[in-house]
């Protein structure tokens, strides 16, 4: 195994903790997005392009960007929580 | 559940599962030791049969053929299932104005990221379009390119903002989009047999290896792909961001853009 797939797993490893610790949802979305572009570098390093290009187009992209807006729809609803209470 | 029982539960399924992982991941092979023999066996059989240069586009397009309509319809009944739930909670009466919620700011979009992503956006539309109709030569395929041109529309939204971006995308082009994708490739499946032969035989003419046209029926089902990946992610962001909307929104359309 090449020094560069033993720094990918561990990049992997620390992104993926990454999204577990952090807290904060809007934070967390965007370190999902950061593990999902490194897993798209690994699987390129693995010599599996297909598979890089849906990670890239569906980790790194579309599910971060649904995240993100699923998020917004919640505090909207919270908001007009408070502005009835 | 007290916490002692769900320990208890624990420490069985535990003491049932992990002697057959510890014994399965003993015997894996070693990290990237052997190319496993199916994949031999494409990579021996598909360039020769079926002229294509994309293994994993001749094995879900081609070789195996019924699998890969159950994997499109898993999506399409995926975000079928997201869409009724949305709709079935804030009604179904569809608008194509852009609707806005009382008392949210207006964010006007600057003019670096509205000319950013006119720029990106067509490029990246473009560049959707190559990986779906190169999946026989390059990596990438229908849902690769789907899911690019999808976000394709999205650059549009971050540039136009919501209003701009409804003005662009109908909810029902969308509809048609996802369905007419799902159907072409059901009939991609199913005209084959038409000729006698089975479900998904790639029956039209194989042209040159590395040529575009080179798969055959392959392309065409890749274009069912895409449309069907392409509406249903544009439709699945719509919902979302209309979950966010109010239904009796002011007159004047395209004014929102949060």
């Amino acid at each position: 195994m090449s020094a560069i797939l033993i720094l990918l797993f561990l990049l992997t490893a620390a992104s993926g903790t990454a999204v577990v610790l952090i807290r904060d949802p809007a934070r967390q979305i965007f370190a999902l997005a950061g593990n999902g572009v490194v897993l798209t570098i690994l699987f390129t390093a693995l010599q599996a392009p297909d598979v890089a290009l849906s990670e890239l187009a569906v980790g790194g992209a579309a599910v971060p960007l649904l995240f993100l807006v699923a998020l917004m729809a919640v505090r909207t609803g919270r908001r007009d929580e408070e502005h009835e209470g | 559940m007290s916490p002692r029982l769900r320990l208890a539960v624990l420490g069985v399924a535990l003491l049932a599962l992990v002697p057959g992982a510890a014994a399965t991941i003993a015997h894996l092979p070693d990290f990237g030791a052997t190319i496993a023999a199916y994949g031999e066996r494409i990579n021996a059989i598909a360039p020769g049969e079926r002229h294509v240069a994309n293994m994993v586009s001749a094995i879900n397009f081609d070789l195996r053929g019924l699998d890969t309509l159950g994997e499109e319809f898993m999506l399409l009944a995926a975000i079928t299932g997201t869409v009724v739930l949305l709709r079935g909670r804030r009604g179904e009466t569809l608008t194509d104005r852009a609707m806005r919620l009382p008392g949210r700011a207006i964010l006007p979009r600057s003019e670096a990221v509205q000319l950013t992503c006119r720029l990106a956006g067509p490029l990246l539309m473009m560049f959707g379009l190559y990986v779906v109709l190169h999946a026989t030569v390059t990596p990438g395929g229908g849902f690769q390119g789907g899911v690019i041109l999808a976000s394709g529309t999205l650059l549009a939204y971050l540039g136009e903002g919501y209003g701009g971006w409804r003005d662009m995308v109908r909810s029902h082009w969308l509809d048609a989009l996802e369905g007419g994708g799902a159907v072409l490739f059901t009939v991609c499946g199913l005209a084959p047999m038409l000729t006698g032969a089975a479900f998904m035989q790639n029956v039209l003419p194989l042209r040159t290896f590395r040529d575009v046209f080179s798969g055959g029926l392959m392309l065409v089902e890749n274009a069912g792909v895409a449309l069907a990946v392409c509406g249903g992610f544009t439709q699945l962001f719509l919902e979302f961001l209309e979950e966010t909307r109010e239904a009796d929104g002011p007159e004047e359309p395209g004014e929102d853009s949060a």
